[in-house]
């Protein structure tokens, strides 16, 4: 039988606050963290809205993280880093008591942080603040763990795919415990300017909290968001037997590749469907155990469609009393942060029995018609559920979590 | 060449000193020629370098890193004195650092 992987601490930073508390209430009151861009010239993008993380997250870091670290560190890293320390402090765990050297480390990276609007740059920092593999050096180094240790690059779906390996290490024995997360920030003008030639993203800059509108008619776009989000996994056993908290159990996960195109899903959903099916069956479960979906839900044209498609197709009628929401209608997309933070957010849900909003919907589209848990949370006794990432690229992953 | 007066060392002991305390966040007074930079201040080896900049810009010194990189080899230095004294052969010799090792 192998070795089961349960979730002992989350650590989160999003647009919507600096710890799991204040984003878990925030989310529950369908609050949006999407605000205008000011800590850049935005004259030349044609997005100028961004869900960013609260400016005192630099004061929250300096408890965290030591001046000489910090500075060889970039914004975002320091993100990863203050979100693993947090999640490492809710779970209690003493890694004097634990062996170090089966402690892994996995962290979906994106981007490293080092763009134009990165401050503090020299040229003793550069190579570090460049490193892909920095995010997961640097929380090794702090607790001098000595398991795998590593970075994983699947673009939207980089967290997720990091969570799911850490899941995979410690089932099959290659460690007891491991540090798995995300952290992001493409706000800034090359990023924004980018994406917009893609017409990815919502331009609704008008009133920036009501611009991310997943499943709604009117979507245009996604928001860009910033964040980290961090989760102590530890297998089932050491976790009861050190008396810790369990949120949730990580039952199973699949991850694919679409083989399709670098930018478009494919067609009708067909790779989304094909990663929740094998993620379920992954968990030895079956569809009817799933009571609730964390979708990627990106407020995009194709995703939102797509997404709805492929739930159809792998839950037959009951989809339509399956609930699903979009975080990212509330905190934007987080990009190699969104799997884990979503992960976060689909394993407070498990543990309180509460599904966060999709917010903004009000116009809905007459072809995506499942429950998308509109602009109030809800109360639910939830056994099992999905938390989808599918990113550019086709890189897709869904993780299934078990109360 | 720089020139060595007698508040040289005096001079160049403050800024190392100041500048283990700003970056390791400790306190100047824990700090002497006893401690150690790794052990008791949680330094790192890029500190080194960094200093290097500075004594290099505040004494207008001609010296590369590859030289002083063959004399560290030879000469390691562990602790805050071992340091303010490298850096005082530094200020003194620059380029010709290494015929300290050749008169030997």
């Amino acid at each position: 039988m192998p070795r089961e992987v349960v979730v002992t601490g989350m650590g989160m930073i999003t647009s919507l606050g600096l710890s799991l508390e204040e984003n878990w209430k925030n989310l529950c009151e369908g609050k949006s963290g999407v605000t205008r861009i000011t800590s850049f010239d935005v004259s030349e993008c044609v997005t100028r809205i961004a869900a960013r993380v609260p400016e005192n997250f630099e004061e929250l870091s300096r408890k965290y993280i030591r001046k000489r670290a910090a500075g060889q560190m970039t914004r975002v890293a320091r993100m990863c880093v203050t979100s693993a320390k947090m999640a490492v402090e809710d779970a209690a765990i003493d890694f004097d008591k634990v062996d170090r050297s089966r402690c892994c480390v996995i962290i979906g990276v994106v981007n490293t942080g080092n763009s134009s609007v990165e401050q503090g740059t020299t040229l003793q920092n550069t190579v570090f603040k460049s490193m892909s593999n920095s995010m997961p050096a640097w929380i090794s180094l702090e607790y001098q763990l000595t398991g795998p240790s590593f970075a994983v690059n699947t673009a939207c779906a980089s967290s997720a795919y990091a969570l799911s390996l850490g899941l995979e290490m410690i089932r099959t024995g290659q460690a007891d415990v491991a540090l798995v997360g995300g952290a992001d920030s493409i706000i800034n003008p090359e990023e924004i300017r980018g994406f917009n030639a893609l017409y990815a993203l919502s331009t609704a800059n008008e009133v920036p909290e009501q611009a991310s509108k997943p499943f709604s008619k009117d979507r245009d776009g996604f928001v860009i968001g910033e964040g980290s989000g961090m989760l102590v996994l530890e297998e089932k056993s050491n976790a009861l037997l050190r008396g810790a908290k369990i949120y949730a159990e990580v039952a199973g996960y699949a991850l694919t590749s679409e083989g399709y195109n670098i930018m478009a899903p494919l067609t009708d959903g067909e790779g989304m469907a094909r990663t929740m099916h094998l993620a379920i069956k992954n968990a030895g479960l079956a569809p009817e155990n799933i009571d609730y979906i964390n979708a990627h839900g990106t407020s995009t044209e194709l995703n939102d469609r797509y997404e709805t498609m492929a739930i159809k197709k792998i839950f037959g009628e009951r989809a339509y009393r399956i609930p699903v929401s979009s975080s990212k209608s509330m905190i934007g997309h987080t990009i190699g942060a969104a799997g884990a933070v979503e992960a976060i957010i689909t394993a407070l849900a498990l543990d309180r029995g509460v599904i966060p909003p999709t917010i903004n919907y009000r116009c809905p589209d007459p072809d995506l018609d499942l429950d998308y848990v509109p602009n109030v949370s809800r109360q639910a006794t939830i056994r099992c559920a999905l938390s989808n990432s599918f990113g550019f690229g086709g890189h897709n992953a869904t993780i299934v979590l078990k109360k | 060449m720089a020139k060595i007066t007698e508040n040289t060392r005096e001079e160049v002991a403050a800024i190392v000193r100041d500048f283990f305390a700003e970056e390791c966040e400790v306190d100047k007074s824990r700090i002497d020629d006893t401690t150690n930079i790794i052990k008791d201040l949680d330094g790192d080896s890029l500190m080194f370098l960094e200093l290097i900049e500075i004594f290099k810009k505040k004494y207008n010194l001609d010296i590369e890193l590859k030289v002083i990189g063959k004399y560290a080899v030879k000469h390691p230095v562990t602790t805050i004195g071992q340091l303010i004294d490298m850096q005082m052969l530094i200020i003194e010799h620059e380029n010709r650092l290494l015929d300290l090792d050749n008169k030997n």
